[in-house]
C-alpha cells in the first residue's frame, strides 16, 4: 500500500464525471424510460432498442462516436466549437457524455421498470383529472421514485468505473482528464504495480459503499411497493 | 340537452369490432354484457381514454370527439369522473390531497371547502389526513367517487367500480349510489356483467353483446320486453319457447308452443299467422295455482308437474312439465309462497302466465336488433 503515490485527482475527477454522468442520465432517460413505458408498443419497442444499443456495442466504439460528434470532423462538432466555442473533447465533461451514454441503458431499464410497475388503471383514471405533466410530476415520479433512486445509482456506479469510451473521448491527461480505472491502466504498464494494487483496493472499497446503498435503496422500493 | 349523452363509435382491435351508437341522459344507465362485449371500452373511449377509429361523443351540447373533424379532447379536459374496479387513488396522498387531485387550479380555500363538502357527502369527515393504505376497501371506493365529484363532473363512468368489495358493503354502496343520483341530477354510466346489480341499478339498460349494443330502453322494457331472442337470453329469462303464430286478433295473438295454445298480449310489432317466433318468459312472472280448473280464462292455465327444483335461499326455481302437450316451464318463486304452496308433497299445480306477460320476439334473431330508446 502507497497511499503517497497516489494522485486524488484522479478521484475528483472520476467523481466530477460519475456525477455529471448521472445527471445527464436522469435528464435524457427519465422522460425517455417514461415514454418507453406509455406509448404503444411500436413506438416504445423503438425507443426501447435506441436505449439500449450502447449496452451492446464495445465502450470504445461508443466513445469512437461521441469523440466523432463532438470533434471537427463532424458538422455537429463544428457548430459547437466554432459558433458556441463549446470544447468537450479531451474534457471531463466530454468524457461525462461518454460515461452517461454508456449508462444510460442501465438508468432507462431500471426507471422504466420502476415506471411499469405502476397500476395502470391508477394512471388512466389519474389522466381524466389532470393533464400529462402534472400526471408524470405528481403521480408518476412520487410512484416510481424509489426505482429513480435505484437507476442513478446503478448509472453512477457504471460511470465511475467506466474506461473505454472516456479514455477515447477525453484521454489520459493527468490532473485535467485522467480518471481512477485509467490511472490503474497507467500504473499497470508502467509496472507500478503497489500503486495499480492501491488504486484497485480503493476501487473495491467504494464499490462495496454503491451496493450497500443500493442495497438499501431495493429494499425500501420492494417495501413501498408491498404497502401500496 | 344539457346532460344528454350521445356515443357513436367505432374501433377495430384485432377480430373484435366495436361498433356502438347510443343516446342516453340523466340517471343511472347500466352497460350491461358479458366480460369482452365492450363495455369498458365503450367506457374509455367516453373518458378519452382509449380513441375509436371513427363515431362522434357530445355530451351536454359539447363534443368530445369527433373523428370527421379531428377533435379528441383529452381526458381531463371532458370533464368525466371515472371511477374503476381497482384501487385508483393516488397512494402517496392523504384523502383531503386525493379529493382536492382534479381541481388544484382553484384557490387553496374553495379547494378545501369543496373536499369537506364531499367527503361530508360520503361520511368520510375525519378521514382527511388519512392515507388511502389506511382506508377500508369501502372507503377506499368512497374517496374515488368523492373525488371523481369533485371537477363538478355532469357525467360519472363507473367501471364496476364494487366488484372487489364483499357483499354486504357492495349493497349498500349500491344503495348510496341510488341516493347520489337522486341528489345530485348526474349522468351516469355502471358498467357491469353482474345482473342483480343491472336491475338493482338501472333507470335505463344498454344490453352489449360482441362489441354491439343490441337493446337500450327503461330497465323494465329490456327486462320485460327484449328486442330479441339474445337479448331475452343475456337478461336471463329462463323460459325461451320456439312457436308458431296461429291467430292474430286486435286484443290477442295465439302462438303453438310443442302443441299447446297460449295467448299472449298483442306485441308492439305486428306478426302474421305461420309466422316463427319465440314466445319469451321470465321465470318469475309465472304463477302457480292450487285449482286445476280447465283453461277457460283469458289466462294460459296449463296443468303441469314439478320434475325439478333447486333451492336458492330467498327463492325457489322449479321446473314443471305439461300434462298434456306444451314445453316444460321454468318457474321462481319467493321461499314464503312456496311453503305456502307445500311442494315439498303436492307436485301437481297449475301453472298460470298472464298474455301480458309473454313477449313475442322474431324467430329469425338478427343479432344486431333495432335498438329501441
Amino acid at each position: 500500500m502507497s497511499l503517497s503515490e497516489v494522485d486524488w485527482s484522479t478521484f475528483r475527477i472520476s467523481a466530477q464525471i460519475a456525477v455529471l454522468a448521472t445527471l445527464l442520465c436522469i435528464l435524457v432517460g427519465t422522460p425517455l424510460s417514461w415514454a418507453i413505458s406509455r406509448t404503444r408498443p411500436a413506438v416504445a419497442g423503438f425507443l426501447s432498442s435506441v436505449a439500449l444499443l450502447p449496452l451492446v456495442l464495445p465502450p470504445t466504439a461508443v466513445g469512437y462516436y461521441i469523440l466523432y460528434g463532438l470533434g471537427r470532423q463532424s458538422a455537429f462538432g463544428r457548430f459547437l466549437i466554432d459558433d458556441l466555442g463549446i470544447r468537450l473533447v479531451f474534457t471531463w465533461q466530454g468524457a461525462a457524455i461518454a460515461a452517461a451514454v454508456v449508462a444510460l441503458p442501465l438508468f432507462v431499464r431500471t426507471a422504466q421498470a420502476g415506471f411499469e410497475q405502476i397500476d395502470p388503471e391508477l394512471l388512466d383514471v389519474a389522466a381524466t383529472m389532470a393533464g400529462r405533466r402534472r400526471v408524470f410530476w405528481q403521480v408518476a415520479i412520487p410512484l416510481a421514485w424509489p426505482s429513480m433512486v435505484a437507476a442513478s445509482l446503478i448509472a453512477f456506479a457504471r460511470s465511475i468505473g467506466e474506461f473505454g469510451a472516456t479514455i477515447i473521448v477525453a484521454a489520459n491527461i493527468p490532473g485535467e482528464t485522467q480518471t481512477v480505472p485509467a490511472a490503474i491502466y497507467d500504473a499497470t504498464q508502467a509496472g507500478n504495480t503497489s500503486l495499480a494494487h492501491t488504486l484497485a483496493l480503493l476501487t473495491v472499497v467504494m464499490g462495496i459503499l454503491i451496493l450497500t446503498a443500493l442495497a438499501l435503496v431495493l429494499r425500501r422500493r420492494a417495501t413501498a411497493r408491498q404497502a401500496r | 340537452m344539457d346532460s344528454v349523452l350521445a356515443v357513436r363509435l367505432q374501433r377495430q382491435l384485432g377480430p373484435f369490432v366495436l361498433d356502438i351508437d347510443f343516446e342516453t341522459g340523466p340517471g343511472i344507465t347500466v352497460l350491461y354484457g358479458h366480460s369482452g362485449s365492450g363495455k369498458s371500452m365503450t367506457l374509455k373511449s367516453i373518458a378519452g381514454l382509449a380513441r375509436p377509429d371513427s363515431g362522434r361523443i357530445v355530451f351536454g351540447g359539447k363534443v368530445l370527439f369527433d373523428a370527421a373533424s379531428s377533435i379528441d379532447l383529452a381526458p381531463h379536459h371532458r370533464a368525466a369522473g371515472l371511477v374503476t374496479q381497482g384501487n385508483t387513488l393516488l397512494p402517496h396522498l392523504d384523502v383531503q390531497g386525493n379529493v382536492e387531485f382534479g381541481i388544484h387550479d382553484l384557490p387553496r380555500r374553495e379547494r378545501a371547502a369543496r373536499a369537506t363538502e364531499l367527503l361530508d357527502m360520503f361520511g368520510l369527515l375525519g378521514f382527511e389526513h388519512r392515507k388511502p393504505r389506511s382506508l377500508s376497501g369501502g372507503q377506499q371506493q368512497r374517496v374515488a367517487i368523492a373525488r371523481a365529484l369533485a371537477r363538478q363532473s355532469r357525467l360519472l363512468l363507473l367501471d364496476e367500480p364494487f366488484s372487489a368489495l364483499d357483499d354486504a358493503l357492495r349493497n349498500s354502496m349500491r344503495r348510496e349510489l341510488l341516493r347520489l343520483r337522486t341528489e345530485l341530477g348526474l349522468t351516469i354510466l355502471f358498467v357491469t356483467h353482474d345482473l342483480r346489480e343491472a336491475h338493482f341499478l338501472a333507470d335505463r339498460i344498454a344490453v352489449f353483446d360482441a362489441g354491439r349494443v343490441l337493446q337500450l330502453g327503461a330497465r323494465e322494457d329490456v327486462f320485460r320486453r327484449p328486442a330479441s331472442r339474445r337479448v331475452a337470453e343475456l337478461t336471463g329469462v329462463a323460459n325461451i319457447w320456439e312457436g308458431v303464430v296461429t291467430h292474430v286478433a286486435p286484443e290477442a295473438v295465439a302462438v303453438n308452443v310443442e302443441g299447446a295454445s297460449l295467448r299472449a298480449s298483442p306485441p308492439a310489432r305486428a306478426f302474421v299467422p305461420g309466422e316463427r317466433v319465440h314466445a319469451v318468459v321470465r321465470a318469475e312472472r309465472v304463477n302457480l295455482r292450487r285449482d286445476m280448473q280447465a283453461a277457460s280464462s283469458p289466462r294460459n292455465l296449463i296443468p303441469a308437474e314439478v320434475v325439478a327444483e333447486f333451492a336458492y335461499g330467498s327463492s325457489h326455481v322449479l321446473q314443471l312439465q305439461p300434462e298434456g302437450p306444451g314445453p316444460r316451464i321454468e318457474v321462481e318463486i319467493a321461499a314464503r309462497p312456496y311453503e305456502v304452496l307445500n311442494i315439498t308433497s303436492r307436485k301437481l299445480f297449475n301453472v298460470e302466465i298472464d298474455p301480458a306477460d309473454i313477449h313475442l320476439v322474431p324467430g329469425e334473431d338478427d343479432h344486431g336488433g333495432a335498438i329501441t330508446a
